[in-house]
């Protein structure tokens, strides 16, 4: 089959059912050598199903999906040497210490001057200190870092990042864009599932909305909200119910605020307004 | 496979087992049942019985404890680590995802449960041996011995990889572990096996081990139990391969 030269990771056609639940049904996408790229929807939308069939842990009912041009199914082994992976779940060896952990992955992945590697990851995450600490006495936050040096070890072209700052304190979530951002610097492929929407603004080049395993929009953040327009008026009436108008500039606001004559708040279009516009439901 | 792919996830369990090995209660544990079986069976209520001529009752014992010793913890560690690490901390799929052969990986676990076995079946006869006993330990006892690992940390691996639960994994223990340590030979003769239950007794590897870590020599007589335990082997180590490679979340 035809393969866009272009794609780092390709995917076309994908579905994926659980005990006769859509999953995934009929995804396709393209992700570009050095995009960050982001997939945005609710919990049980079909996000970690998608990066679990990228990184061969599941093999998908119908379609293909190549990473680096090796397809997933059938040369699993080439594309596990291509990646790196941040899971949802901490998955560390939690009896093992910080440099156990990071030292067995390094074995695991034949990462050469492994020991230098090492160090200079403990330092660029801030977690030096605690290398010889069990995992199990570090905080959630620390964990986190610990799991991103992990991923970063073998020094791979193309990271998965699955929810990679669910539950962190704001200066943990800080550190880890910070660390996403430097590999996107160096021109890694990054790409990363989210509910946070600041996140995916943030952070990503372009983003795909998932919503019950399909992806119903796809561009860059900006193209995304302009469907909507650039500001929202907001009024919450005398019955509590919310009510919203999208207005395409500041001036078609301010002309609509006069024109109501009721106390309206006005804010940014945000990608979860365009969640909420294609779905009819809130992300969370 | 290159060489030594399977190192990392061997050396990985091996790290594991060090921090747990200090631990008072790992070391108590793999000691425990073989010790009080040794003590009560053995010194106690074996003290007046003789199994045959050539040897004590302790002299039966002590291969047969080895064999029970080795099977329960190559099995035990095993299903529970690769359990509890595919579904609760979900370590298994760090490995899973190495770009190693999925052969490697099951080798690695294997071979790493093979060590807890082999060095529980060791703590055994050194306690064996410190009472006289007249067990004589030759070529086939030393083989019988590693396949008997081998074959059970196999099994552990599949049960690991099957089960649903922790739960689910104590029960497979229940059915499959715990009768083979008390009818497979292990404390008395297959020959006083009431006759009805001899065939579903020859059909269970730890008797086959039992029968061969017992002998002194290699001989026509013991070739289908070495037949059978070679095939218990192959077989166990092949399901845990395939249900590896048909792994899907």
């Amino acid at each position: 089959m035809a393969f866009p030269i272009n794609a780092t990771i390709y995917v076309k056609s994908v579905a994926k059912s659980y005990n006769g639940l859509k999953a995934l049904d009929g995804v396709s996408l393209e992700v570009e050598r050095g995009e960050v790229f982001g997939l945005i929807g609710p919990n049980g939308a079909g996000k970690t199903t998608l990066i679990r069939i990228l990184t061969t842990l599941t093999k998908p009912d119908e379609g293909f999906a190549y990473v680096m041009g090796f397809d997933v199914v059938k040369e699993p082994l080439r594309v596990k040497g291509v990646i790196g992976v941040v899971h949802q779940e901490n998955n560390l060896d939690k009896e093992l210490t910080v440099y156990e952990n990071l030292l067995v992955y390094g074995f695991l992945h034949k990462v050469p001057r492994l020991r230098q590697k090492i160090e200079y990851l403990l330092e660029a995450l801030g977690i030096k200190e605690r290398k010889n600490s069990l995992v199990s006495s570090l905080s959630g936050g620390m964990q986190r870092r610990l799991i991103l040096a992990r991923a970063l070890l073998p020094d791979p072209p193309i990271l998965f990042l699955d929810e990679p700052t669910t539950g962190l304190d704001p200066q943990a979530r800080r550190t880890i864009w910070d660390v996403i951002r430097k590999g996107k610097a160096q021109g890694k492929t990054i790409f990363i599932t989210t509910h946070y929407i600041e996140e995916a603004e943030s952070l990503c080049d372009r983003v795909a909305i998932i919503h019950e395993g399909k992806i119903i929009a796809m561009g860059t953040p900006d193209e995304l909200k302009s469907r909507l327009g650039e500001f929202v008026l907001e009024h919450i009436d005398a019955k509590g119910r919310l009510h919203q108008w999208f207005c395409k500039d500041q001036e078609e606001a301010y002309g609509f605020v006069r024109e109501k004559g009721i106390p309206l708040t006005i804010r940014k279009v945000n990608l979860e307004d365009v969640f909420i516009a294609l779905t009819g439901r809130k992300m969370k | 496979m290159r060489g030594f792919d399977w190192y990392p996830v061997f050396f990985r369990e091996m790290l594991l087992f060090k921090r747990r090995f200090f631990r008072l209660g790992y070391f108590l544990s793999a000691m425990m049942v073989p010790l009080i079986y040794l003590i009560v069976f053995g010194l106690g209520l074996g003290r007046d019985i003789r199994i045959s001529s050539s040897y004590s009752y302790l002299g039966f014992l002590i291969p047969g404890l080895v064999a029970m010793s080795s099977m329960v913890n190559s099995y035990s560690w095993i299903a529970n680590s690769v359990n509890l690490g595919r579904l609760h901390f979900k370590t298994f799929q760090v490995l899973l995802q190495a770009p190693i052969p999925l052969f490697c990986v099951v080798l690695g676990e294997v071979l790493s449960a093979m060590v807890k076995g082999l060095f529980a079946g060791f703590l055994v006869l050194l306690a064996g041996l410190l009472v006289p006993s007249g067990i004589s330990l030759k070529a086939p006892f030393w083989i019988a011995f590693v396949m008997n690992c081998f074959l059970f940390a196999s099994l552990g691996f599949v049960v690991g990889m099957l089960s649903k639960g922790h739960e689910e994994t104590a029960t497979y223990s229940n059915f499959l572990i715990l009768p083979m340590a008390f009818f497979c030979g292990t404390f008395f003769p297959l020959e006083r096996i009431p006759g009805f239950l001899r065939p579903f007794v020859y059909l269970m590897p730890l008797t086959h081990t039992n029968l061969l870590i017992r002998r002194t020599a290699f001989d026509k007589m013991a070739l289908l139990s070495w037949v059978v335990l070679g095939g218990y082997c192959l077989l166990f180590f092949s399901l845990a391969l395939k249900l590896t490679k048909d792994y899907d979340e």
